[in-house]
């Protein structure tokens, strides 16, 4: 009834080319902008802030920047968790070394040096497409978590070879160590995941997104009209890395606090990312979200229920969990190959009609 | 038969815009065009016909830089180029629409078109990052020149579809869209009418006559309607196994004896 886009005629192109071009989209937007800012940081408890909130928000930042690289770009990438070592290091490497630096400008920077190592790894891609191409970013998973683990510099030559992060603060307000309080992790985190996802709507409505998409549809024609391949897959490279290095960053100070890279980046990090790419939808910022929401709460909500609710022993529910989860994966992709964005997608087109579908 | 032709034979010594000079290209051992020669004059229809594996389409291949000849030189707009990248070629002005059509499926039209502009818009990532400012004005001062094509193609309808979706007729249109907005100097079509029925066909030698008419985008087609070629182009070239064996206006080659042989084949 109110989801309609009659009556509602766009004068300039302006308006034309808004990311919610209708309103009750628009409306439904600063609704979830207001709970997300004002109203959830007042109710959330430190344990859905810390085993929800935090990982979801770090997640779909993740998310979103594989889906730039594999959905937009079309360039398969398997070295997301390698990626997201070399954020977590590089933030660890700039807490310890300049201690005053605030919070901020540490994430920042650390997807900066990220997306320059991303754009090294991204140099295959000119050669090689499609599998071979995620088999040499494959390749760029390993050498990163050998290489973070192997030279002690790293970790600044620490016993455990582990990195935790020191306690560092921003405008007085703790954001990271063990006093921090979560709900200050969450937002810090949410402005970043809105940041992002904003930045990451800008570049693929603009130029360079659609160069990314050009030559993911058809590498030729793209070529003839003007794109040259090089940049464009080095900067969807570079953008990719840039993310996944902010998640990686995020994900060691403000959600793990202490992390051991052969454990916390390893190669199931990659296939957990490109899990939430593929089943949030292909080609989808809002994919991401969801993407990252279903593998971060579904076992959560899982453990919920089957342990909080109904009593069983852990270990059950562990094994129960792996399983329902796989089989919603598998269902999930059967019944809509293109993921829950095109789900979406298609319930809008069903409600535009709605209650007269002819 | 358009326009063009005329004012280019009253000023007399017509401009020359792309001169190919005794190119040769081979595969290995396969040659496939053996030491070709033929120019384009700025504003015309030139069309390049010929049986199957004759050339046509390395040709163009060669034009937009796809393929680069071992042999010979191409002089576009005065200059001499040597060795250039397919993009680079782009940014020069030469636009193509392929055999098979060649779009971003995944893609709205409108996208599509916006993708033609490329080469006209230059925000560097910073200000497409931030959206606000320079890189929105920017999209938006392209966007009223897509919407021109689009009006011109008479395609306003189906403008956000995705392309995926439209019949084969329509992909086509798009296609000559995309190339129409990169405002090309040169505008090269591979077989723009395989496949069509005849409204279809009609429509898109309306819009190849009109494009030429209003724009004065100079025109290089293959096809393979006879019909089509005489009535729409100002001068054809013809080829058989990746040699020239005619060249002149569409009267002149029907009439030859070498390309008629050609075509339907001579006793031995």
């Amino acid at each position: 009834m109110f989801y309609r886009e009659s009556g509602d005629f766009k004068k300039t192109y302006r308006d034309d080319s808004q990311t919610f071009p209708i309103k009750f989209d628009r409306r439904r937007y600063y609704v979830v902008m207001a709970i997300a800012f004002l109203v959830l940081p007042w109710f959330i408890t430190d344990y859905i802030a810390n085993a929800v909130m935090i990982p979801f928000l770090v997640w779909a930042i993740a998310a979103l920047g594989l889906n730039i690289l594999v959905g937009y770009c079309g360039q398969l990438s398997l070295g997301t968790g390698g990626f997201m070592a070399v954020g977590a290091y590089a933030t660890y490497k700039l807490m310890t070394s300049f201690p005053g630096m605030d919070m901020f400008s540490v994430v920042l920077l650390s997807g900066f040096i990220t997306a320059f190592v991303g754009m090294i790894f991204g140099l295959p891609s000119l050669r090689i497409k499609g599998f071979y191409l995620a088999v040499a970013t494959l390749a760029a998973q390993f050498f990163l978590v050998w290489l973070l683990n192997k030279v002690p510099w790293f970790y600044n030559y620490s016993a455990s070879g582990q990195i935790t992060a020191p306690e560092r603060s921003m405008f007085g307000i703790i954001i990271t160590g063990p006093y921090a309080s979560p709900v200050t992790g969450y937002l810090f985190c949410l402005i970043l995941a809105i940041g992002l996802a904003w930045v990451a709507r800008n570049l693929t409505r603009g130029r360079l997104g659609r160069s990314w998409m050009a030559i993911r549809d058809m590498d030729i024609a793209a070529e003839i009209i003007g794109v040259n391949p090089l940049m464009a897959k080095l900067s969807a490279f570079a953008v990719s890395s840039f993310f996944v290095g902010v998640a990686g960053s995020l994900f060691f100070s403000v959600y793990l606090g202490a992390a051991e890279v052969t454990e916390a980046f390893s190669i199931n990090v990659s296939f957990a990312v490109l899990f939430m790419v593929i089943i949030g939808g292909l080609g989808s910022i809002f994919g991401s979200f969801v993407g990252a929401a279903f593998m971060v709460l579904m076992p959560v909500l899982l453990k919920n229920i089957l342990v909080g609710g109904l009593g069983w022993p852990t270990d059950l529910a562990a094994h129960l969990e792996f399983i329902i989860v796989g089989a919603l994966i598998v269902i999930f992709l059967i019944v809509e190959p293109h993921g829950l964005a095109q789900m979406a997608r298609v319930l809008k087109e069903k409600l535009r009609l709605w209650p007269f579908p002819h | 038969m358009s326009i063009q032709n005329t004012t280019a034979d009253q000023q007399g010594q017509p401009e020359v815009l792309l001169d190919l000079k005794n190119i040769s290209l081979s595969f290995g051992g396969v040659k496939a065009i053996t030491d070709i020669s033929f120019d384009i004059y700025e504003g015309e229809v030139r069309a390049i016909i010929g049986p199957n594996g004759a050339g046509k389409s390395s040709m163009l291949n060669v034009i937009n830089g796809f393929y680069h000849p071992q042999e010979g030189e191409i002089w576009f707009d005065g200059k001499q180029r040597t060795g250039m990248k397919p993009y680079e070629i782009a940014y020069q002005g030469i636009a193509r629409t392929f055999q098979n059509i060649a779009l971003f499926k995944g893609m709205s039209v409108l996208d599509n078109l916006m993708t033609g502009r490329f080469t006209h818009m230059n925000k560097n990532l910073f200000w497409q990052a931030l959206w606000k400012g320079p890189a929105e004005q920017e999209e938006i001062i392209n966007r009223e020149f897509v919407e021109h094509i689009i009006d011109f193609l008479e395609i306003q309808a189906i403008r956000k579809t995705p392309v995926g979706r439209l019949p084969y007729g329509l992909q086509k249109r798009v296609e000559l869209g995309r190339a129409l907005a990169a405002q090309p100097k040169l505008l090269l079509l591979d077989e723009p009418m395989a496949g069509m029925n005849v409204e279809e066909k009609e429509d898109m030698c309306r819009f190849i006559l009109d494009v030429n008419d209003t724009f004065g985008t100079t025109i290089a087609l293959i096809e393979h309607d006879m019909g089509v070629v005489m009535d729409i182009s100002d001068r054809v070239v013809v080829l058989d196994y990746g040699r020239k064996i005619g060249d002149g206006d569409p009267t002149a080659v029907r009439n030859d004896q070498t390309v008629i042989d050609a075509y339907l084949g001579v006793s031995h």
